[in-house]
């Protein structure tokens, strides 16, 4: 008897299906749960510390200003640092990301390549001293750099408790063979709230997010040909 | 065993041979001290013979092997590498052997592996001598030298050859375990899961039930393979999306517009003149890919080879198409059809190897 009918049952072709669709669906699950196990079982996880290094970073990258203040000599400073483009600069046309650090009369720009002193012109700054005044000034992008080198090289990140004026507070502390870093965040938000480089015994700068600063502001005392080179972010 | 070698012989020692002239091309740079200057990669080896295969990405490759993955915002980090090759070069430290001496025998081990996959599964394709020159080819490929650097290429081309051979035997679960651990590898396999299926669904019908089944989950192996990355890396770094996010800080977000910038970045001034390299070979594999439907490719293959290719310029540029181009099989079996007279053959074979030490001796220059 000629029949285009199928055998199979429609309960039977939908058993089939169900099947088919379980087994697949078993097998991708499970070689998914393999895929996992191995990367668990074999490669090492960063430490609490760094995770949290990291979080800080993530924080920091989207800040745009903050306000530090430190003991110098035994007197507070208080100093404002905004991230800013500066560009051009001698024979090279490219703007290029930097931080604009104001310290009462006192104005530096410092890009990843160097650091300006800032007059009535740019005048390059030799040596390490701009660097570090920057990062203690907790400068977002300065900050972000000595942060991520320390990660880059996976240094040793210790975490503990401390209280500071009596809230909860997280102290990380960044360990290289040559360099280190203290850092204060806050355990909910993970803002850097206090800096500190032992190395250079310098005391704490307590440090908060500030609101975007128009370069043109009076309070800035930025002069004119100088916001021709030094420009907020667009 | 013996008569199997036998008929393989002549792709056993195109393989080992084209190895032999790649190490020996690094090894030469590295006695020559050529072409001198600061190291392109922070952090890379020098003091090995053979340094500069572990050049690039093989830094970061062996961070991994040695630290895991850490995501660190606004810079480029590790997320970005998929995990197999860390892996593997992580489980076998027990042998001694450093990370880099480690990561060659592994890739180029894995390349030869590869390279007779690659014939068996030409072989189950295309007629006898189109599959020969294919293989001959693919050993000599002027990009092959990625295949010998600690990347995870090597690995990834065997595993993928072998997850396609076993579909196309029907060994369904040995072919979802290669699928899956070719897409731990580089989530560029993940594209052969379109002919996997194909295959699954053409051989549906005299599979039976739990082979039916067991065909499905194969082609889906590469997707829950990739998808455990990201689980692994929310587990690990909290954070599910620390691939994507790692992947954007080396210029790899994806976009509409990101092909018409991918030509954009070609005339733009101060461009680095290798960028022509990778599209030049964009143009060639797209060429042989055509070429492969010539002796009867189907569109499952030529699409997943296709996109393979196109996709990495939604990014918004053409750095490393090159190397992330030998991984579409079907353009091999393309020079296979072009080059399957003698005469036309040992020409493109010379020239291939010709190319192939130049490629492996301006490592240094260009980041393939």
């Amino acid at each position: 008897m000629a029949s285009s009918e199928s055998p199979i049952q429609p309960t039977g072709w939908l058993r089939l299906a169900v099947a088919s669709v379980a087994t697949a669906a078993g097998l991708a699950a499970l070689l998914a749960g393999a895929a996992f196990a191995l990367q668990a079982v074999t490669l090492p996880r960063p430490s609490r510390g760094q995770l949290i290094a990291a979080q800080t970073l993530r924080r920091l990258t989207g800040q745009d200003a903050v306000v530090s203040r430190a003991l110098v000599r035994g007197r507070p400073v208080a100093s404002v640092c905004v991230n800013v483009v500066v560009g051009p600069l001698g024979g090279d046309a490219h703007h290029v990301k930097a931080s604009l650090l104001i310290t009462g009369r006192r104005r530096l720009v410092e890009t990843r390549f160097a650091s300006y002193r800032a007059g009535s012109t740019l005048r390059e700054e030799d040596g390490p001293l701009p660097t570090i005044r920057t990062a203690l000034a907790g400068c977002p992008r300065a900050l972000e750099r000595r942060i991520g080198r320390f990660l880059d090289d996976r240094a040793l990140v210790a975490v503990d408790t401390v209280f500071l004026r009596g809230v909860r507070r997280l102290r990380l502390s960044f360990h290289r063979r040559d360099s280190g870093l203290s850092l204060i965040v806050d355990p909910r938000t993970f803002a850097p709230v206090a800096v500190r480089i032992p190395r250079v015994r310098t005391s704490w700068s307590y440090l908060a997010p500030a609101e975007p600063r128009d370069l043109a502001s009076p309070s800035l005392r930025l002069p004119r040909r100088l916001r021709v080179i030094v420009k907020e972010e667009a | 065993m013996n008569a199997w070698l036998r008929e393989r012989r002549a792709i056993l020692a195109a393989a080992v041979g084209s190895r032999v002239l790649v190490l020996a091309a690094a090894a030469a740079d590295h006695r020559l001290h050529w072409p001198g200057g600061p190291v392109p990669v922070h952090g890379a080896s020098t003091t090995h013979t053979l340094s500069i295969l572990s050049y690039w990405d093989g830094v970061w490759y062996r961070t991994v092997a040695e630290q895991g993955y850490l995501l660190i915002p606004g810079r480029q980090s590790d997320p970005a590498f998929f995990p197999l090759f860390p892996i593997v070069l992580r489980a076998l430290r027990g042998l001694g052997f450093s990370f880099l001496t480690t990561g060659i025998l592994v890739a180029n081990g894995a390349f030869v592996i590869g390279i007779l996959a690659f014939y068996e599964l030409s072989r189950r394709l295309l007629p006898a001598d189109v599959a020969r020159a294919s293989a001959l080819i693919a050993a000599f490929f002027p990009m092959s030298f990625v295949f010998s650097m600690t990347y995870p290429e090597g690995l990834v081309l065997a595993a993928l050859t072998l997850a396609l051979v076993f579909a196309l035997d029907g060994r369904w679960t040995l072919s979802a375990v290669a699928g899956a651990a070719a897409a731990l590898g580089r989530p560029e396999a993940l594209f052969f899961a379109l002919p996997l299926a194909a295959v699954a669904v053409s051989r549906s019908r005299v599979s039976g039930r739990r082979a039916n089944g067991r065909a499905i989950g194969a082609a889906f192996a590469p997707l829950a393979s990739v998808a455990a990355f990201p689980l692994y890396l929310g587990w690990a770094l909290h954070n599910v999306s620390a691939w994507s996010g790692a992947q954007q800080a080396w210029g790899r977000s994806f976009e509409l517009g990101g092909v018409v910038d991918a030509f954009h970045q070609l005339f733009e001034r101060g461009q680095t003149p290798w960028l022509w390299r990778d599209a030049a070979f964009c143009l060639i594999y797209l060429a042989l890919i055509a070429a492969a439907r010539r002796v009867g490719i189907s569109w499952p293959w030529l699409v997943a080879a296709a996109a393979l290719v196109l996709l990495p310029l939604a990014s918004g540029t053409f750095m490393s198409d090159a190397r992330f181009g030998v991984l579409a099989l079907p353009a091999y079996w393309g020079v296979g059809a072009l080059a399957r007279r003698r005469i036309v053959r040992l020409p493109v074979l010379v020239l291939s190897a010709a190319l192939l030490v130049a490629g492996t001796m301006t490592i240094p220059l260009a980041n393939p």
